[in-house]
């Protein structure tokens, strides 16, 4: 059964998805983002900060001060343990959405 | 350039944060926004253009900033119970549980100092084992990433709430004597007052806050170092 919070879940899982990979700070996580769906996907500040902060209070991701090569301070999110228990469902319940949608498709052309 | 970290303390100058998650906040929009901005004028858009492009990331301030606060007040709330509540419960309850050991298992009597009705209480056993309660009490604080202040609030949080209840028994003590009619001498009540104050709070009040002192020489440079390391971490490109 796919939850009520998928619009919600669906941008989480972008997060949680990049940041499966590595290390990220905010902009670059949002400029990921948009490159990689081709800008089908695009975060704001607006939009993703407030996410980002409730996701670090769920413990999904931990944030932390860190300073670049080229001296600038910027903090950084991780994926933690919870996260990445998080991820899995998730995916899943995105899969299982997607398959939904694809099989109504398919069954309203045919 | 704009000063994008004004522009965001300006903007969202009703963040009720703690100071320091009021302070990250206001440095992460800043710096997502000078990025946006920059990479905005690395294609070529003039300085104008680039901020107006750049602010578009907000379209509603006060929005995001009731966002934002209803995101991260449930953990500011939970770091002021790690910080200060957990720490200063269990200091008073420690420091009570002591006294009270002493009293009724070892049988320790009190030292009196002065003459009735100013006679001071001293139990020289517990006085001596407080600062190392309140040292424990401001080391918990520290694990929970507790400010130097706080630090010393859990230390000193059983002198503060007998105080408190101190504070709150001198109305109350006024009002009985008014309805009792029991006239005391002004100058007995102030002694009294004045002795148990000096006896309860103030002395074992300076007592805890020689060890939260203490501990925070030693756990305030750790975090201090510990803060430093992580800073100093590079991160990708």
């Amino acid at each position: 059964m796919i939850g009520a919070g998928i619009k919600r879940g669906t941008a989480e899982l972008a997060v949680l998805s990049l940041l499966q990979e590595g290390p990220l700070h905010g902009y670059e996580l949002a400029r990921r983002i948009e490159r990689q769906t081709n800008g089908a996907l695009r975060f704001t500040l607006a939009a993703l900060y407030p996410m980002l902060y409730r996701m670090e209070q769920q413990r999904w991701i931990r944030g932390s001060w860190e300073t670049s090569a080229n001296g600038r301070k910027r903090r950084c999110y991780r994926l933690t343990p919870v996260g990445k228990k998080k991820l899995a469902p998730l995916q899943r319940e995105w899969e299982e959405l997607f398959g939904a949608l694809q099989r109504l498709t398919k069954a309203a052309h045919a | 350039m704009p000063d994008w970290q004004e522009l965001v303390r300006r903007r969202l100058s009703g963040l009720a944060l703690d100071a320091r998650g009021t302070e990250e906040v206001h440095a992460e929009l800043a710096a997502h926004l000078e990025e946006a901005y920059e990479t905005f004028c690395k294609q070529g858009l003039p300085e104008r253009e680039a901020v107006d492009r750049t602010m578009e990331q907000v379209s509603d301030w006060r929005e995001l900033q009731a966002k934002i606060l209803i995101a991260r007040s449930g953990d500011s709330m939970r770091k002021r119970m790690q910080q200060l509540w957990i720490p200063g419960f269990l200091t008073l309850i420690l420091s009570t549980v002591f006294l009270m050991t002493l009293q009724e298992v070892f049988g320790v009597k009190p030292r009196m100092v002065g003459i009735a009705p100013g006679t001071i209480l001293f139990y020289a056993p517990w006085l001596t084992g407080l600062p190392f309660v309140g040292a424990l009490g401001a080391y918990l604080s520290s694990r929970a990433g507790g400010s130097r202040s706080t630090m010393m609030l859990a230390s000193v949080f059983p002198a503060l709430s007998l105080a408190a209840a101190f504070l709150l028994m001198f109305p109350i003590g006024m009002i009985i004597e008014q309805v009792t009619k029991n006239d005391l001498s002004f100058g007995v009540v102030a002694t009294t007052l004045l002795s148990n104050w000096i006896g309860w709070i103030a002395v074992p009040g300076a007592e805890l806050l020689a060890g939260g002192l203490v501990a925070q020489l030693f756990f305030g440079r750790t975090c201090s170092s510990r803060d430093a390391t992580s800073s100093s971490e590079t991160t990708h490109a």
